[in-house]
């Protein structure tokens, strides 16, 4: 009888965690992620199965136009409260293959950052480590961080005509040192043409089609 | 019929008649200054210079409008806030450095600029392009909007979007004061180059639905812009050039139920991203206002010649016959990057495709 309640109880925690992302509540997210401490629920099940589930409905309803980017940096607020609170405690297993690293960015010459920042977030949902340069990033900053950081992928954004240029440099930098990183563009004046033509290795439209796509790359 | 020159063609058309052929508004920004030997930086920076640079670009291509200032980033520098100007590579406008709301009180304690001495920020800059066009006959095209726009780079714009949701109060009260700051401009600007000489300048891409639901547009932007355009109709202004920018569409009904609230003689100019089908606009607004096309802004920069003539003729065909006029147009800013050739093949397409004889 104990047994059934504690299932019962998880499934609970786990269900108000994606109901509270959803509904963007940063107090009750918070609330949750303590609680599942508590009750001893596996961190990890309570990201994966509890803040991502929740995240994965935002990013449908984003995709089918019924939510929009008011709600979807509250229910990001409420997804990094819970975040904060059970990432200390994620047990490490050496054995697990570790996740793919993103260097992300806006290109030199932009300071628009609101379309970077979902995309951030959603790859940082969806699992992927994330090393975010910020906006108005040079060309040669990309390069090297992603030499640094033996970046698997370097996601780049631009919303001018004027920006977007600054994009091919890094491609071509990337190919000249024989670096690893693959290449993803996206933002309002670029694209999947565009995006052939410079180099790139692919291009997304959105921030989910962006994690479509980095999945993608990464064999997944 | 008898070729035009610019100035009949736009008259012509701002009367209700027919050119001689579809006009041109490449919306031309930082190519001016691209194509004048001048940087991006001083054509934003310096009035004259911004003046002299969109002249030469309109005489060297033979385009239909005349010049005007402005810019998305409109607000802070006027709230006291500090913008830069775009001299680095990759800029093209200017950008906020420093957001003069950044707090709850911020909000409450922000005044709204006063046009009484010194003019606020840029509209400095934008009087003495006015007063260029004004010397020389030209209708003296000032911002006055979008207020939601403006709001959002007023605010630090991720805070701002939060409360959408989480202090509808507060964000009315700022949207309310910039929206004071725009009807301050257009007292301004009719005072002292009289209304019927003068065309306010409304748009932005903030309370496009990519970033915005249509329910939020209704609630946040629609009772501001209402509230403008009400003045803008009371001063007598006959014509506004609106540019809903990026994909509004499912804003259309609002723009829609403005537009008949308003039940205005004056025109509306409506230039739409490229996300609006031209028959849509037509559809929306053609029975009494100018509509714009949209030609893909970034494929004006990528494309060859030959294609951007087709994009052109595609856009021409689509718009040509609107009941009360149509001009070709960008979807948005020309790209400052691109080739002069490209420019060369919107006014080419015009001349081609686009006569009414």
């Amino acid at each position: 009888m104990w047994v059934v309640e504690v299932i019962t109880n998880e499934e609970e925690i786990l269900k108000g965690l994606a109901e509270a992302v959803i509904k963007g509540n940063e107090e009750k997210s918070t609330e949750l992620a303590q609680e599942a401490l508590k009750m001893r629920i596996d961190p990890y099940d309570a990201i994966m199965n509890g803040c991502s589930k929740g995240m994965n409905v935002v990013s449908d309803l984003y995709e089918k136009k019924e939510m929009f980017v008011p709600e979807i940096l509250l229910s990001a607020d409420a997804m990094y409260a819970a975040l904060d609170i059970l990432r200390p405690h994620l047990k490490v297993d050496t054995t697990v293959k570790k996740p793919a690293k993103i260097v992300i960015g806006v290109a030199q010459g932009d300071i628009h950052d609101i379309g970077k920042n979902l995309v951030k977030m959603m790859l940082d949902v969806a699992g992927f480590e994330i090393v975010d340069l910020g906006r108005d990033i040079a060309p040669e900053a990309y390069i090297e961080k992603a030499n640094e950081a033996n970046a698997d992928i370097v996601a780049i954004s631009a919303l001018m005509t004027t920006s977007m240029m600054n994009i091919e440099p890094v491609i071509k930098g990337i190919k000249d040192k024989n670096l690893k990183a693959k290449v993803v563009v996206g933002g309002a004046p670029i694209s999947s043409e565009f995006a052939e033509e410079i180099g790139a290795d692919g291009y997304a439209d959105d921030a989910v089609s962006a994690v479509r796509l980095v999945k993608k790359l990464m064999g997944g | 019929m008898t070729r035009m020159t610019s100035g009949e063609r736009m008259q012509a058309i701002m009367m209700g008649k027919k050119p001689d052929r579809v006009p041109v508004n490449p919306f031309v920004m930082g190519y001016a200054a691209q194509i004048t030997g001048i940087s991006i930086g001083d054509y934003y920076a310096d009035g004259d210079k911004c003046f002299e640079a969109q002249f030469a670009a309109m005489r060297l291509h033979g385009y239909d409008v005349t010049p005007m200032y402005g810019y998305a980033s409109a607000g802070p520098w006027e709230f006291g806030g500090e913008i830069g100007f775009p001299y680095k590579s990759g800029h093209s406008a200017p950008y906020v450095i420093k957001h003069p709301v950044n707090s709850v009180e911020d909000v409450e304690n922000l005044e709204v600029p006063d046009f009484d001495k010194e003019l606020p920020g840029a509209y400095g800059i934008a009087d003495i392009l006015g007063k260029r066009c004004y010397e020389l006959g030209m209708p003296v095209t000032f911002q006055s909007g979008s207020t939601f726009t403006a709001a959002s780079v007023v605010a630090e714009t991720s805070l701002f979007l939060r409360w959408v949701i989480k202090e509808p109060k507060i964000l009315h009260l700022l949207l309310d004061k910039v929206s004071d700051m725009y009807v301050n401009a257009l007292e301004y600007f009719a005072e002292k180059y009289g209304a019927e000489k003068c065309m306010p300048f409304d748009g932005g891409p903030v309370e496009s639905n990519t970033l915005l639901s249509p329910k939020q547009f209704k609630e946040f932007a629609y009772p501001h812009m209402e509230k403008l355009h009400m003045k803008i109709k009371e001063l007598g202004f006959p014509a506004v050039l609106m540019h809903p920018c990026a994909d509004q569409n499912l804003n259309i009904p609002y723009y829609i139920e403005l537009r008949e609230k308003m039940n205005w003689q004056g025109r509306y100019i409506w230039l739409f991203g490229p996300e609006t089908p031209v028959p849509d606009q037509i559809k929306a607004f053609g029975d009494h206002d100018i509509i714009c096309g949209n030609v893909d802004p970034p494929s004006l920069q990528t494309r060859s010649y030959e294609e951007v003539v087709m994009m052109c003729k595609e856009n021409i065909e689509q718009g040509k016959d609107s009941p009360s006029g149509f001009i070709l147009a960008p979807g948005c800013e020309f790209p400052p990057g691109a080739a002069p050739i490209k420019l060369m093949a919107m006014m080419d397409a015009a001349e081609k495709f686009g006569r009414y004889d």
